[in-house]
């Protein structure tokens, strides 16, 4: 039997044996070189409580090459993109070890959500946000549980249905009074929010910038 | 010595014996309306030296040359440390091939040397995770993000014993942790014994060496910073000598990459390198362009100095890059002008290029003009020839930025225009060369010429591509020369050039008639002559322009003076 081809079987295999750690492997179609895997967001992270879907690819020269691995659920985290859910991970560049499995790679994803590194950022306006106001950070990832992962929410009361409407000045991590400050000088909402949110328009922050050249940005 | 632009002997036979390239006389009409400017002299002195002021002392040297280089390298170590070779091969590359560094390293702590170079266990006791190349963030002040990490089981054995060599051995109950495949038998370890089959072994070397051209084999357990010496791999390796041949040329290519004074060939599958100390160093490249070639082949020309594959003499390496950068970022608004065809500026009737000769006739209403500038062909063969020439518009008073733009483009686009034209005239000529050859053919049967003397069209043709490659780099010189006496004389050497260079391209796409052959011949062989010349001039003074500093930029330039 071809050798990538028994190991990825045994892997299923021994991840579905074992239900303590809760991370799941499954395939996309019958193709097994081609899987998605799951894992519950860590406690006491603003990740608790959602659930975390994993594109996995697995290249020709596996277990020699590291596996391919993007999120499919969207994240808010310093070191994962938040429009393509691709990763900056070392495991999954040159520290890559033949003897990591899937099941491993995905239990250092869930080691990742408990500690970003915004100083080797993968999406740069979120690091930047980390960086300025941890609190508020903190806030948008846990809205962006709830929105895209099933997460419970600020209050922890409940769910939105699944046609909710999205919060885009929440989705962005903004401060409401921000956004209706620029709204009121005649500017469209989402051009607002879109300008803010690349200009790091946030906590302490906020201070550094001029409101003539946020206003310049909108003008643009 | 071997250089593009040198002529060597033997192809002095393509001429008459008193065709001697150094003293040529101008005896027939057409060489002696031109006046021959100051810097002849010049020319004859420099060119009588061994090496002319526009290239550069450089060896070539094959893979077993450096190989031999390396081996002296790890004798010398191993010598001294009382180490194996492989060992001392590891130390050094570990070290980048800084001899006295790694001995002044070793001397003072051998064995953190050893650890960090992967030849050597990490002391048992206080073990601190091996620091990972690749990851500041594992650095102590960040978080570990791979803390959660599951290490497979049966490799949390602790290491025993420092061995050398690979350990082989037979065992019925291990079952190889990377492919699971009970019916493996042989299985291989590094000094750390870290355990896994044989099979595995190979297919990460290969994997390593093939998909990623790396030569540094790290042990496959997670963390482990043991590395594969040379024995290990060949061994490792078996049967599949094309990876073990693969591999030594990956480790001669660090070893180059990292010794200033040698360069690899970056031409495809050629495994030569040029040793060129005097182009070693970054300052040595404002006062030389190091165009060099790997001896493997003619036409393997390359810049020591940078990353461009092709002789850009006489614009020394900085400007060529920015210029090269330039036409980049400038890529579309000047695409245009590489087309094939344009309209007649009297008639509008489309007109192709086919030919590298920029001398063009309308095959409707019969006007002759200049492909480069449009303008009436007339104008081009007298003395005040000056296509190459930007006049710069008293634009003083172009005040607002649209003009201003608008001025800078129209600037640019006279530059590119004759750089984009020379390069693809010269690819033009180069398909002439299939023409020239039934042409030579042609002359045989026509003539009482010998085939040795019918070379004198190849010659013309080869010497048309590579002036007109100086040419095309003169454009890009021309585009950062500030305005002044310096640069006008370097367009009027320039415009000579090219003049030269036009005539002869004409001359060499003329029709045949076996009755003036012999005068055609004459005619192509002195003109190919005095092209050579001019293109000696152009390349020797711009040269010397270097070793004076005269040549002033009109924006910053690395290494330069300020503009
Ligand atoms: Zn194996
Ligand atoms: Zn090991
Ligand atoms: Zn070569
Ligand atoms: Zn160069
Ligand atoms: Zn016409
Ligand atoms: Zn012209």
């Amino acid at each position: 039997m071809d050798a990538r081809l028994r190991r990825v079987n045994k892997e299923i295999a021994d991840c579905k044996s074992d239900k303590s750690s809760r991370v799941t492997i499954d395939l996309v179609d019958d193709n097994p070189f081609h899987l998605i895997g799951a894992f519950d967001g860590p406690e006491d992270t603003p990740y608790e409580g959602g659930r975390f879907q994993v594109d996995i690819v697995i290249p020709d020269n596996y277990p020699f090459q590291p596996v391919k691995m993007k999120f499919i659920t969207k994240v808010y985290h310093p070191n994962i993109s938040s429009a393509s859910g691709a990763i900056c991970l070392d495991i999954l560049k040159d520290a890559w070890s033949p003897v990591l499995t899937l099941k491993s790679t995905l239990i250092s994803l869930q080691s990742l959500l408990c500690s970003p590194e915004p100083r080797d950022p993968q999406d740069a306006e979120v690091a930047k946000h980390y960086m300025t106001s941890k609190s508020s950070f903190e806030k948008t990832a846990r809205y962006w549980t709830m929105i895209y992962a099933g997460g419970p929410g600020e209050d922890g009361a409940g769910r939105p249905g699944k046609d909710a409407a999205k919060d885009e000045i929440a989705m962005a991590g903004l401060d409401r009074a921000h956004v209706a400050q620029f709204e009121a000088l005649g500017f469209d909402r989402s051009k607002v929010i879109d300008v803010l949110r690349r200009m790091n328009y946030r906590g302490a922050n906020v201070a550094n910038i001029n409101d003539d050249r946020v206003v310049e940005e909108l003008l643009k | 010595m071997s250089s593009d632009y040198e002529i060597s002997d033997d192809e002095n036979e393509y001429y008459d014996e008193e065709d001697d390239e150094m003293e040529v006389d101008y005896d027939d009409g057409s060489a002696s309306e031109i006046e021959v400017d100051a810097f002849g002299d010049d020319f004859k002195v420099a060119v009588r030296s061994e090496r002319k002021l526009y290239e550069v002392d450089y060896t070539s040297l094959s893979q077993p040359e450096i190989e031999k280089i390396m081996q002296t390298d790890v004798d010398h170590i191993s010598g001294i440390f009382g180490v194996e070779p492989a060992v001392a091969a590891q130390l050094l590359r570990h070290m980048n091939w800084n001899k006295e560094r790694l001995i002044e390293k070793y001397m003072d702590n051998a064995s953190s040397v050893a650890v960090a170079a992967g030849v050597e266990l990490p002391p048992r006791e206080p073990t601190p995770p091996p620091p990972k190349a690749s990851s500041s963030r594992l650095s102590s002040t960040g978080p570990q993000r791979t803390t959660r990490r599951t290490t497979a089981e049966n490799l949390k054995s602790s290491p025993k014993s420092k061995r050398t060599t690979p350990l082989v051995e037979e065992s019925k109950e291990f079952v190889c942790p990377i492919c699971f495949d009970d019916t493996q038998t042989e299985f291989m370890s590094l000094i750390c014994e870290h355990k896994f089959c044989a099979s595995c072994w190979k297919e990460y070397i290969t994997s390593k060496v093939r998909t990623e051209a790396e030569c540094k084999i790290a042990c496959m357990a997670e963390d482990c910073n043991i590395v594969a010496l040379d024995p290990f791999v060949e061994k490792a390796l078996g049967d599949d000598r094309e990876t073990w041949t693969r591999y030594q040329e990956l480790l001669v290519r660090q070893f180059v990459s990292c010794i200033p004074h040698l360069k690899f060939c970056p031409y495809p599958s050629c495994t030569h390198t040029v040793s060129c100390p005097s182009a070693a160093t970054k300052s040595s490249l404002i006062t030389m362009v190091p165009i060099v070639t790997c001896g493997a082949s003619n036409t393997h020309v390359f810049c020591f100095g940078c990353p461009i594959d092709t002789d850009h003499r006489p614009v020394v390496c900085a400007v060529a890059k920015m210029w090269l950068q330039k036409c980049r970022d400038d890529s579309e608004t000047a695409n245009w002008i590489k087309s094939n065809t344009k309209e007649c500026s009297k008639c509008q009737s489309t007109i192709e290029k086919n030919g590298g000769c920029n001398h063009m006739t309308c095959k409707k209403c019969k006007y002759e003009f200049c492909w480069v500038c449009m303008g009436p062909w007339t104008e081009h063969g007298t003395s005040w020839y000056s296509c190459n020439r930007y006049e710069e518009k008293n634009s003083v008073d172009a005040r607002d930025a649209q003009t201003k733009s608008r001025a800078s483009l129209e600037r640019y686009l006279h530059y590119y225009n004759r750089w984009a034209n020379h390069e693809q005239s010269a690819k033009l000529s180069m398909e002439l060369y299939t023409k020239t050859e039934k042409k030579m053919e042609e002359m045989q049967v026509t003539s009482e010429l010998t085939w040795i003397q019918v070379q004198f069209m190849k010659k013309a043709v080869d010497v048309v591509f590579r002036c007109r490659m100086t040419l095309k780099w003169t454009y890009a010189m021309a585009y950062y020369l500030a305005s002044g006496n310096e640069k006008e004389l370097f367009e009027d050497n320039q415009r000579d050039l090219e003049r030269a260079v036009e005539e002869l391209s004409e001359l060499i796409e003329a029709p045949i008639d076996p009755e003036t052959i012999m005068t055609l011949r004459q005619k192509v062989t002195d003109k190919t002559v005095y092209v050579q010349k001019r293109n000696e001039i152009m390349l020797e003074d711009t040269a010397k322009g270097y070793l004076e500093g005269r040549w002033k930029w009109n924006v910053t330039v690395e290494g330069f003076d300020s503009a």
